[in-house]
């Protein structure tokens, strides 16, 4: 409708007003960004960081390893992708058995076991720095997701290695990674 | 001399110099409140709070309300900006009065310029130690959710849920998102401390967190002091699966995991982050003394700057009072760390970074005509 008299509307003046309130309004939305990993600081294969004395392993043949990253004292990567295995040193029990044990099942949507399905649950595998404690779960969805840790008690230090992933790759490192816990070894070695 | 009608007596008010005096003391009035302020509130805060406000408003001890008790920067800019758009209505065009129009010009493209600072500008920061790569700034202040598929070993395909989500959202659902997330609480500012025997039990029931109890206290806004944020979130599959509460802090260095479908996922509360198309690379980071003292010389980052999209791949020196201005960011020289080895630098995204300088060269070169036209007056004047 044209103006009258040459003035404009005020409700065509108030327009772009009414437009911004309504833009500044509006939430935030959610974005989506990909962008490559950052490196982590490099360090030396097949052991624990300079500063937490512990185990060594034996990469086996055709995995990646990357050195210490945050709290984690390596990262091992099976050939294929999808799978991962960290290796982390937490002092003390980190809360016992069951709440650890509780904590993995929780990472694959699985229900907590009480403290009397927690022996059930358990393998005892023998490497030469002791017992290493090795828990197997599966977790539920369309893609089943594998996650099979291995607990391993060095004085005040309890060493965690996990491996995690899709079903079918992770099944595929396994072998490899009971042989990676069951080859544990000191500086000695 | 163009002839004008005799404006409207609203006008000439409107034009005064009476208002224009009103509204340069109460900005002065402003400028003392704003720097007092600081001291309790932060640069940020006491400038929001202030000078980029309408009103100014205050809470008394106790109401659930605030009361409005002055004008704020905005409101007095805004009249003061009708003030001059009024004065320029009725003022003589005539080559005799260009001068005075550039000045008024010079202080309306002054004052839009401040307008556009306060509604578009983006300051955020970037930390970046020597020999590290970073294709992104951060927030001093706005937090984010990160919701990462870590299953592609060369890339991180990240979820970022912006802070004001996180507070008004129970459950956030999006197209992106193969899960849903229920969020049980967010706070600003929170005291973390490890769980000790005796404690109630902690809110997480997965992750690092749940070896953590916080309790939450009022956000800090001053300058030298940053808040510990903490969400409660948890992930739950489209079948109603749980993958438990995860405790998430930006006080937390390392992402917490699940996995879902096969795929690792990361959570972590980290500054909001503002993505750049280029990147910046730390070669050296100098802090030069003064011979024999400790007092600060020069502070500059020696930068590799690579910008697929323009092919640009130099070198840049970044120090005091010279910035890299590149893609719409000015990158300045902020501050340093870890014993001269990381620099962190300010960058700031102004789309009207160029009007003061424009509103300098007009008040500048009417001000210059001006005296040029008195001048005249005065040598013309002298030999009659």
């Amino acid at each position: 409708m044209p103006a009258r008299n040459g003035k404009i509307p005020l409700v065509k003046a108030a327009l772009p007003l009414f437009l911004i309130l309504l833009a500044s309004c509006r939430e935030e939305p959610i974005v989506r960004v990909k962008s490559p990993k950052e490196t982590p600081v490099a360090a030396a294969a097949g052991t624990a960081p300079a500063a937490v004395r512990g185990p060594r392993w034996k990469t086996p043949k055709g995995w990646k390893e990357r050195g210490a990253d945050g709290m984690r004292a390596a990262t091992l990567l099976p050939p294929g992708g999808g799978v991962e295995v960290t290796v982390i040193a937490l002092p003390g029990d980190v809360g016992g058995e069951l709440a650890n044990v509780n904590r993995w099942r929780g990472q694959i949507g699985l229900p907590p076991l009480e403290e009397a399905g927690l022996a059930e649950a358990r393998q005892t595998l023998r490497s030469r720095l002791g017992d290493v404690s090795l828990y197997e779960f599966t977790g539920g969805g369309t893609v089943k997701t594998r996650l099979a840790a291995g607990v391993l008690r060095l004085g005040d230090t309890t060493w965690f290695f996990k491996l995690m992933g899709p079903d079918a790759p992770a099944s595929a490192a396994r072998p490899a990674f009971i042989e990676l816990l069951k080859g544990l070894h000191g500086d000695a070695l | 001399m163009a002839t004008r009608s005799e404006p409207k007596a609203w006008v000439k008010k409107l034009g005064g110099v009476e208002l224009t005096l009103v509204c340069l003391a109460l900005l002065m009035a402003l400028v003392l409140a704003c720097t007092l302020a600081q001291v309790k509130l932060g640069t940020e805060l006491a400038m929001n709070a202030v000078m980029r406000t309408f009103i100014i408003w205050w809470r008394p001890e106790g109401w659930s309300f605030s009361l409005p008790v002055f004008p704020g920067g905005g409101l007095v800019g805004g009249v003061m900006l009708a003030n001059l758009l009024a004065r320029l209505s009725y003022l003589e065009r005539s080559r005799r009065k260009a001068g005075i129009w550039l000045v008024h010009a010079g202080l309306v493209v002054l004052f839009a310029g401040e307008f556009a600072s306060a509604l578009l500008q983006v300051e955020s920061h970037m930390p970046i130690e020597e020999g590290q790569t970073r294709d992104y700034a951060e927030s001093f202040r706005l937090m984010e959710l990160a919701a990462v598929d870590a299953g592609d070993p060369a890339f991180d395909d990240a979820r970022l849920i912006p802070e004001s989500r996180l507070k008004k959202a129970k459950e956030l659902r999006d197209a992106s998102l193969p899960f849903t997330l229920k969020v049980h609480a967010y706070h600003d500012n929170a005291e973390l401390t490890m769980r000790r025997p005796g404690d109630p039990p902690s809110p997480a029931t997965a992750g690092m967190g749940t070896n953590l109890v916080f309790r939450p206290v009022a956000p800090v806004t001053v300058d030298d002091q940053a808040n510990t944020a903490v969400a409660l979130v948890e992930p739950v599959a489209p079948d109603d699966r749980s993958y438990g509460v995860f405790l998430l802090s930006n006080a937390l260095g390392a992402p917490q995991g699940f996995l879902h479908e096969g795929r690792p996922w990361r959570l972590s509360l980290r500054p909001r982050r503002y993505y750049l198309p280029f990147s910046l690379t730390l070669k050296d980071f100098r802090h030069d003394l003064y011979p024999g003292t400790d007092i600060p010389k020069n502070f500059s980052s020696l930068v590799r700057l690579k910008d697929p999209a323009s092919g640009e791949d130099r070198d840049v020196l970044i120090y005091m009072n010279t910035p890299l201005r590149h893609g719409g960011l000015t990158f300045y020289q902020a501050s340093f760390g870890k014993e001269d080895t990381l620099s962190v630098l300010q960058v700031v995204r102004n789309p009207g970074w160029t009007l003061p300088y424009l509103a300098c060269a007009l008040t500048a070169l009417g001000l210059l005509w001006h005296f040029g036209v008195m001048l005249g007056r005065a040598v013309k004047e002298s030999r009659a």
